[in-house]
């Protein structure tokens, strides 16, 4: 899948870094004392694919992103666990003035609501020399040039969206502005957090047709955070499910949307409104997704809206079974054959 | 279908009428007051004042005794601030003289408070026309120049008791409050609950009373605090200048004392004296200040009950 | 019934470069929504969707043209007069966050109204309190569990819930739901759309859906109609799935086309079209306001603005072509 723009660089900063995170437990300080947004988890993003990230409100996706960059902010904290990044190591080791450098060097993060991101009273281009001296860019006009032909690529006119303020700008114009930002000192992972929400439909579809295509032309390893299935189906190559702190299903897309194996997956996958098909095929789930609090401390995090639960769901974290090049983790995953998504 | 199916309800519902409402609104506060110690600290302040301002002419003689003996006497057991230059004990002046800086204080909110609101209230509002008006008005009230005024009328007309002061405070200060009032009115009635009462037929009032205030109590409420203390400071700035009429127990005077008469800055007999009225002041400031802290909590409902 | 005929407006728009210009927001529109029927509208931020779900709502006026609510016409009416009757017209706002007084419990918040009305009717309080209960009982929440909380202790889902509550408490002919569930989970998003349908059904409700996710209009009940709105125009409009399973004006065939694939369990249709993004201010001119982004269109679309022409499934292009744009099954 790897288009690497110079395939003679060995392993380092300009190839598509791999990303394995470890057993990894955020908390958050609450009146009710430290809870767990992230519990335990396990990951492995393969080098120069696109993977998206996918779960509702609460699911710990957005935790997981900042955990990428070290970057979660108290009242939460990183109690355990590691985030390895080719090229950079453990990154939840990193502090201070290292962490900033790799942060634009090496990862790019478009922020969630980029499109509000921007500092309203600085040009586009003023806001860019900022970065650049920031992080000690030798050669500003370089940098300017760089950004102008990323602006172009994306369909923009470069040199005008530079000499422009935030308000001047569209929502589809801001978003692109932001994933320039994020890709202008050439880093190689991506991390794009609901990158399209409040996007149009057909803006939506021009950001994700831009992400996939940058992605294959500089050789990136992207990650969507998003709770839009449909925005994962269209532009990635594999899918994390997350629900209540844990990945509950993590695989290829095609797979994980044909062939789901977690209950959470097959629920949320026929609670979508979709364009063709049997409308009363679709249902939502019962209940409410678990907010910190809530979260049940012991068994699967699932159990109270899932229509296969059984005695061990209560008291056993579920065990991540591997079904080919997909894990899941669920206690009922394998042991009971799976009912295909609707006939 | 989805409709037919009730959700879930859970133990230990909270009560769902007005009364039941209202306890846990009290219920609410006493948490908010608990979640820190300096807001108890300051709540036992304000109402300590409050208890020396309602009692504390009552306890004393009408007429301080004096003492010829102990003019400008060291801090003692029988005078724990010591004694002023007719030998008067300074504690007992200072807990007479709070029930003047208190009330003025008071009066001063009510007004400022109360006109502020309601002109901001009607302004945001009704917009248009009413709006032009009485900001013009409120504009009118922000450049009038308090203190040089305060100077000019205290020649003319001599501030007999707390009320007239407050009054006068009052009627000088609720400009500010009137304009932010406006511009959180103008926010707010753009968001979806406030157009949604409109779009169901409830009144004019209900909709000012009942949705808009509260959700403007704790800004309210912080301005109240906020204009008590500017007006404590302004009238005991202004008696301290000696512009209004004497009276020994009145904090400001006091300070007026000591320093031109007992020559508190270069000795230290009178320092008692000059520093008894300017601790009860910082006390009261501060007290102030740690209740104001809980505020915002207090008046949100998400803030209280977490 | 609720219907609009020729409703216009335009926003005078004043910006610091621009200088002052007239945005035409709706340019003449069309609807009916028969009793216990619905009508969705769908297009992009700007197409006028959701000033007309105001105007229809009585949040906004408008310039021409006139509403029928109950087969009253407010044309002639004074605006003072016209109130009493858009109060059959209850908005269920995007956000349930906002929607909601944070300050007052679920109580007070139904209450308020209800009381009002038992003013009016001469009925008592206890009425009133009882009709609260059954009005949460009837959308699906617990009142024991509700009726004493304020709104940040409810989820989104029940949020929304709650307001359709209140909306139902004037007993409404129509609520216009303006993306009333985009800022639900996605998990809980059908059980909100199901309870619209519910209320078509049972109580004969009629709804005006907005929305710019087509796929959710599919799921508001049986015999919805489908309007496509390009600034401020209606564009095409039909029967709902006939127009999503063979639109037939290229506006429509984009917006369909930009609806992500479900890889996996989805192909794409196989007429799927690239849609043009409007990334600049649109220019005014005299043909089909969709030419300048329209990957079909030749020197005839340019001369004269197409009206829309057509029974059951109407449609305002130059050239009509139905095409199969949305995903199928994958095998």
């Amino acid at each position: 899948m790897t288009i690497d723009p110079d395939p003679a660089a060995a392993p380092g900063p300009h190839a598509a870094p791999g990303v394995r995170v470890r057993d990894l437990t955020v908390v958050y300080r609450t009146p009710l004392g430290e809870l767990p947004a992230l519990h335990g988890v396990s990951l492995a993003i393969e080098p120069g694919t696109i993977t998206g990230l996918v779960g509702e409100s609460g699911s710990g996706k957005s935790t997981l992103a900042l955990s990428l960059l070290n970057a979660v902010q108290p009242p939460g904290r990183i109690a355990a666990g590691q985030v390895e990044i080719d090229g950079l190591g453990d990154v939840t080791r990193l502090g201070g003035e290292e962490l900033r450098r790799a942060r634009g060097r090496h990862l790019g993060y478009v922020f969630q609501a980029a499109q509000n991101s921007l500092n309203p009273l600085k040009t586009v281009g003023k806001q860019l020399l900022d970065l650049g001296r920031s992080h000690g860019v030798a050669d500003p006009a370089a940098l300017v040039h760089d950004a102008r032909l990323l602006l172009d690529r994306m369909g923009l006119p470069g040199a005008r969206v530079l000499d422009s303020c935030q308000h001047e700008l569209s929502g589809g114009m801001r978003q692109r502005v932001g994933i320039m930002f994020a890709l202008v000192l050439n880093a190689h992972l991506v991390i794009l957090d609901e990158p399209t929400t409040a996007l149009d439909m057909i803006t939506q579809a021009a950001i994700l047709r831009i992400i996939r295509e940058i992605h294959k032309e500089r050789g990136l390893t992207t990650l969507i955070v998003t709770h839009d299935i449909g925005v994962a189906a269209e532009v990635t190559d594999r899918l994390a499910v997350m629900y209540g702190g844990r990945v509950v299903e993590h695989g290829p897309t095609t797979e994980v949307l044909g062939d789901p194996g977690h209950p959470y997956t097959q629920g949320l996958i026929r609670a979508i409104p979709r364009l063709s098909g049997d409308i009363d095929a679709a249902r939502a789930l019962p209940g409410r997704p678990p907010t910190l609090g809530t979260v049940p401390v012991d068994g699967c995090v699932f159990r109270e809206r899932c229509p296969r639960r059984m005695d061990v769901c209560e008291t056993g974290e579920p065990p991540v079974a591997w079904l080919g090049d997909r894990t899941v983790a669920c206690h009922a995953a394998g042991a009971a054959p799976r009912e295909k998504e609707h006939a | 279908m989805t409709a037919a199916t009730v959700l879930p309800g859970q133990p230990g519902t909270p009560g769902g009428g007005p009364a039941g409402v209202r306890r846990n609104f009290w219920r609410g506060v006493g948490r908010v007051l608990r979640r820190k110690p300096s807001r108890l600290a300051g709540v036992a302040i304000l109402v300590m004042f409050a208890l020396m301002a309602i009692f504390g002419p009552i306890v004393y003689p009408a007429v301080l005794p004096r003492d010829d003996d102990a003019l400008y006497a060291p801090p003692s057991l029988a005078h724990p601030f010591g004694t002023d230059f007719e030998g008067t004990d300074v504690l007992a002046l200072v807990v007479t003289g709070a029930r003047y800086v208190i009330l003025t204080g008071v009066v001063t909110a009510v007004i400022t408070v109360a006109l502020g609101t309601a002109l901001g209230l009607v302004a945001g509002f009704h917009r248009g026309r009413w709006d032009a008006a009485l900001m013009r008005l409120t504009d009118l009230q922000l450049t009038i120049p308090g203190l040089p005024l305060l100077l000019v009328l205290s020649t003319i007309w001599k501030f007999d008791g707390p009320l007239e002061m407050g009054l006068v405070l009052g009627l000088l200060g609720w400009g500010g409050i009137a304009r932010a009032v406006r511009s959180q009115t103008l926010s707010l009635r753009e968001r979806g609950f406030i157009e949604a009462a409109r779009g169901l037929g409830l009144s004019t009032t209900h909709i000012v009373v009942r949705e808009l205030l509260p959700s403007m109590a704790p800004y309210i409420a912080m301005n109240v605090l906020i204009a008590v203390t500017g007006a404590i400071y302004a009238q005991v700035g202004l008696f301290f200048l000696g512009v209004l009429p004497f009276e020994s127990n009145n904090w400001g005077v006091m300070l007026n004392l000591a320093v031109f008469g007992g020559g508190a800055l270069t000795s230290a007999a009178a320092l008692p004296y000059l520093l008894a009225p300017l601790l009860a002041i910082l006390l009261l400031t501060l007290g102030i200040v740690l209740v104001v802290d809980a505020m915002d909590e207090i008046f949100n409902p998400r803030l209280r009950e977490e | 019934m609720i219907s609009g005929t020729g409703v216009t407006k335009t926003y005078r728009q004043r910006g610091a470069m621009l200088g002052a210009r007239d945005v035409q927001a709706l340019r003449g529109i069309d609807f009916t929504v028969p009793r216990g029927g619905a009508v969705s509208f769908i297009g992009e931020s700007g197409c006028g969707k959701t000033t007309l779900g105001r105007i229809v709502a009585g949040l906004e006026t408008y310039d021409s043209g006139d509403i029928v609510i109950d087969g009253t016409s407010m044309a002639p009416l004074h605006p003072r007069r016209r109130r009493r009757h858009f109060r059959r017209v209850q908005l269920v706002h995007q956000d349930p966050y906002s929607a909601l007084n944070p300050t007052r419990t679920v109580h007070q918040t139904l209450l308020a109204p209800l009381a009002l009305r038992a003013r009016h009717t001469g009925r008592s309080r206890a009425w009133a309190a009882g009709r609260a209960e059954e009005l949460l009982a009837l959308v699906g929440i617990d009142p024991g569990y509700v009726l004493g909380r304020y709104p940040h202790q409810l989820s989104g889902g029940m949020r929304q819930r709650v307001v359709i509550a209140r909306a139902l408490t004037v007993d409404p002919e129509m609520l216009v739901a303006d993306e009333s569930v985009s800022m639900i989970d996605v998990s809980m998003r059908l059980s909100v759309l199901s309870l619209l349908k519910d209320l078509r059904e049972r109580l004969g409700v009629s709804v005006l859906f907005i929305t710019h996710d087509i796929a959710t209009a599919r799921y508001i009940g049986g015999g919805s109609e489908l309007y496509v709105l390009y600034r401020g125009q209606v564009v095409e409009r039909g029967p709902t799935e006939d127009v999503i399973a063979g639109p037939v004006h290229p506006y429509t065939q984009s917006l369909l086309s930009a609806i992500p694939v479900l890889h996996g369990m989805e192909v794409p249709g196989p007429e799927r079209v690239v849609p043009t993004e409007a990334l600049d201010a649109a220019v005014e001119d005299t043909g089909c306001l969709f030419a300048a982004r329209c990957p079909f269109r030749t020197e005839l679309c340019t001369a004269e603005r197409p009206e829309l022409t057509g029974d059951a499934h109407r449609h305002a292009c130059v050239h009509p072509h139905r095409r199969a744009v949305i995903p199928r099954e994958a095998a």
